[in-house]
């Protein structure tokens, strides 16, 4: 039994040359083949999320111009409200001062003369949607092969008009 | 079958070969399993080892809180200025970019061209500056130059409530005021952000970090009211500064505090005298005068020592612990109750109504009135005043008598306006304070009213609310207004120097509240130094012209008109919480 393993052994060291040089060449075609199919998808999907990247911060950085747009005018509508201008609007259109004694005040029943505490009505921003994560690989793969095939008939489209 | 040499040497050799690479694997994987258990700190710098290559460390700071009125009109807000600067080695063209920086940043041309030919390898030519010229700048096109933002914190309403507010500095910090109370709250939290290096990395969103947003009890148009008012009767008076503070006596909501002269906290850099940032209201120390009567008066009718018609007879002179009291008129006024010692504002009356109380219960209801004690108001510099008491060696008999008339102790005029508040609100002392809600996103906390003690009784804060009407009524008609019931009391002080009291100069003050049968607001004025030298004269119509206009913004009908709406039904007079 020992003999017959170490004859297996020298077989398969001894074997021709030719063969291992063939078996060689196709693992190496394969490997090759497959690191480009690898690098072609690390590649689409570097470069959609370094795309996708971009146009976060793009937005980012409008929603931060969008804000900062806000405050200022948030300034302006303030200085607009101030009551130097109010008063001096008022007083173009010939407002005068009331006096306690051209108040009439009535009776109303149900209402209660402490105003309603309107601090506390905040106007809030709605919660953005966020998205579900429920991706599978079998959607990712699908995903990839869109994506290749869409490049694929693009490319073919921009050659056939060449 | 002989083996050939080589092959004999492969066979031997292999066994080692496979023997040693398993247990290089097996020392890797064991190093591997070993790395998974260690403890937190080592975790924690393997982390940091590992992030450091291609993350880098950003300490972040929130967007600074808001600050608004109590109906929401915005106090403070954030906005950015603009540093420009320039890299000389990357100008091409100096000369022209000089001229061209110089005309949009109004700068001397030739100052401009040695900046833009320095040999640094940065300078910076203006800062700060407004978004309008940083875009003229970025529209220029120049090589070179760099446009940084700078946050900045604005104050829409310009000097308004300046005092209250306070204001941040350069380092984002805030200073005074609302702002310096409530630094933690409106700076949010610094934070230690990564940023990544790699660039196709998706960049994390920091934005949605921001302080706590404060709604104050502060009504912007009642702060205005107060200031105009303010600053006109300072200028009126020839003082040389002056205090209003109104307070809800209800709650111990202020809606108005303002000192003057002010300061434009957009600004602050500019002033001269850092005093002028502090606010007065709650951190200038003064002898407080014949306001502290109604104090005094109230502490004995609480403790029994005298009665409401408990009567003395004034000769116009007392001795009382080596020095001799005297009236402000130097007259004796025979026999005087209660009422009118007040109404007078007799000093002999007062020193009297001290000694039948004793110094020990004297003291101990004075401090019951908050008097030599912080009011603990949420703004920051508050002083704690100061009184004497019996056993501290500056201690003197005669103290209780000048104590008992506001001289010889100090306080702030929030402290007086919260003592007085007691009595208006039938003898429950409120916290004053000027936050009225914090908004944490969408959490809102609202302040709830909290009391600092109850000095004296409901019946004897009655009692005292007659007697301050009776003054306004019958002695300083010049606070009365048309229509409406008034309690109030006047305060002349004279200003301590380090050698006795400056001569012909005085401290002028009126409490006053309205209507006197449910108040709505306690107001003190306070002139410091004006021409004329008495209370009465100088800061009651000042408390009249204010009154005139807060009864219509409060919604305050006059008494017959009160009474009749209360008779059918109505409920009158508001503040708006």
């Amino acid at each position: 039994m020992a003999a017959r393993k170490q004859n297996w052994f020298i077989r398969q060291a001894q074997r021709p040359p030719w063969r291992t040089r063939r078996q060689a060449t196709a693992l190496a075609t394969l490997s090759v083949f497959v690191a480009i199919i690898m690098g072609g998808l690390y590649l689409a999907q570097v470069g959609q999320l370094s795309i996708t990247g971009r146009q976060l911060e793009e937005l980012i950085s409008t929603r931060d111009e969008l804000q900062q747009t806000n405050e200022q005018l948030r300034v302006e509508i303030a200085g607009l409200r101030s009551v130097p201008r109010l008063l001096a609007r008022a007083q173009e259109l010939t407002f005068v001062d009331a006096a306690a004694n051209s108040i009439e005040y009535l009776v109303v029943d149900g209402y209660n003369p402490n105003r309603v505490d309107n601090t506390t009505v905040l106007l809030q921003e709605e919660a953005p949607e966020l998205p579900v994560y429920d991706e599978s690989f079998e959607g990712w793969a699908r995903q990839q092969w869109d994506i290749f095939t869409a490049q694929l008939e693009s490319f073919v489209e921009r050659a056939s008009e060449r | 079958m002989q083996l050939q040499p080589q092959q004999d040497i492969f066979r031997k050799r292999l066994p080692f070969v496979i023997i040693a690479l398993t247990v290089a694997t097996a020392a890797l994987l064991g190093r591997l399993a070993t790395l998974q258990y260690q403890s937190p700190e080592v975790l924690n710098y393997l982390e940091r080892v590992r992030n450091s290559n291609y993350n880098d460390t950003l300490q972040l700071a929130a967007s600074r809180g808001r600050i608004y009125d109590r109906d929401l009109e915005p106090l403070a807000v954030n906005t950015l200025d603009y540093e420009i600067g320039i890299s000389p080695n990357l100008v091409a063209e100096p000369r022209e970019t000089a001229t061209t920086l110089a005309s949009i940043l109004e700068l001397n041309e030739l100052e401009a061209f040695e900046m833009v030919s320095s040999n640094q390898p940065w300078v910076s030519l203006a800062k700060p500056v407004s978004a309008e010229v940083a875009q003229q700048i970025g529209q220029a096109d120049l090589g070179g130059v760099t446009i940084d933002p700078i946050p900045r914190r604005q104050y829409p309403q310009g000097t308004l409530a300046a005092q209250i507010i306070g204001f941040v500095g350069e380092d984002l910090q805030g200073y005074y005021g609302v702002e310096g109370f409530y630094q933690d709250q409106l700076a949010g939290l610094v934070r230690d952000r990564q940023v990544s290096n790699i660039p196709f990395d998706v960049p994390q969103d920091f934005g949605g970090d921001r302080g706590k947003d404060i709604v104050l009890t502060i009504d912007r148009d009642i702060q205005f009211l107060v200031e105009s008012e303010l600053q006109h009767a300072v200028t009126e008076s020839g003082a040389s500064e002056g205090t209003i503070i109104i307070m809800d006596p209800r709650n111990g909501d202020i809606l108005a505090m303002a000192s003057y002269p002010t300061f434009d906290p957009n600004f602050y850099y500019d002033v001269v005298d850092p005093t002028l940032l502090r606010n007065p209201a709650i951190g200038e120390q003064y002898e407080p005068g014949s306001v502290m009567k109604v104090l005094t008066v109230a502490a004995a009718i609480e403790d029994g020592a005298i009665t409401p018609g408990w009567t003395y007879n004034d000769q116009g002179i007392l001795e009382m612990g080596g020095i001799t009291i005297q009236n402000w008129d130097r007259n004796a006024h025979g026999l005087v109750d209660t009422t009118q010692l007040l109404v007078e504002s007799l000093n002999v009356g007062a020193a009297t109504v001290a000694t039948e109380l004793g110094p020990t219960n004297f003291y101990s209801m004075m401090s019951s009135f908050g008097i030599g004690r912080a009011t603990g108001i949420d703004l920051q510099g508050e002083q704690a005043g100061m009184m004497f008491v019996p056993g501290d060696p500056d201690w003197s008999e005669s103290q209780l008598g000048t104590n008992s008339f506001g001289q010889g102790v100090a306080t702030t005029p929030l402290q007086m306006l919260t003592a007085v508040s007691a009595l208006a609100n039938g003898g429950l002392m409120m916290q004053p304070h000027v936050v009225h809600q914090i908004i944490d996103g969408t959490e809102i906390y609202t302040s709830q009213p909290s009391a600092l003690g109850r000095p004296i009784s409901a019946e004897t804060a009655g009692i005292l609310t007659e007697m301050m009407v009776s003054v306004v009524n019958d002695g300083v008609d010049e606070a009365g207004i048309a229509g409406y019931t008034i309690a109030g009391k006047t305060g002349t002080a004279q200003i301590p120097t380090p050698l006795g009291y400056e001569n012909d100069s005085s401290i002028v003050t009126f409490i006053g509240f309205l209507p006197a049968d449910d108040p709505v607001a306690v107001v003190l004025v306070k002139l410091d130094r004006p021409r004329e030298y008495w209370g009465s004269l100088v800061a009651a119509p000042v408390f009249r012209r204010l009154a005139e206009r807060l009864v219509i913004m409060l919604e305050i009908p006059p008494d017959d008109i009160r009474h009749a709406l209360a008779a059918e039904g109505g409920a009158v007079g508001h503040i708006n919480r």
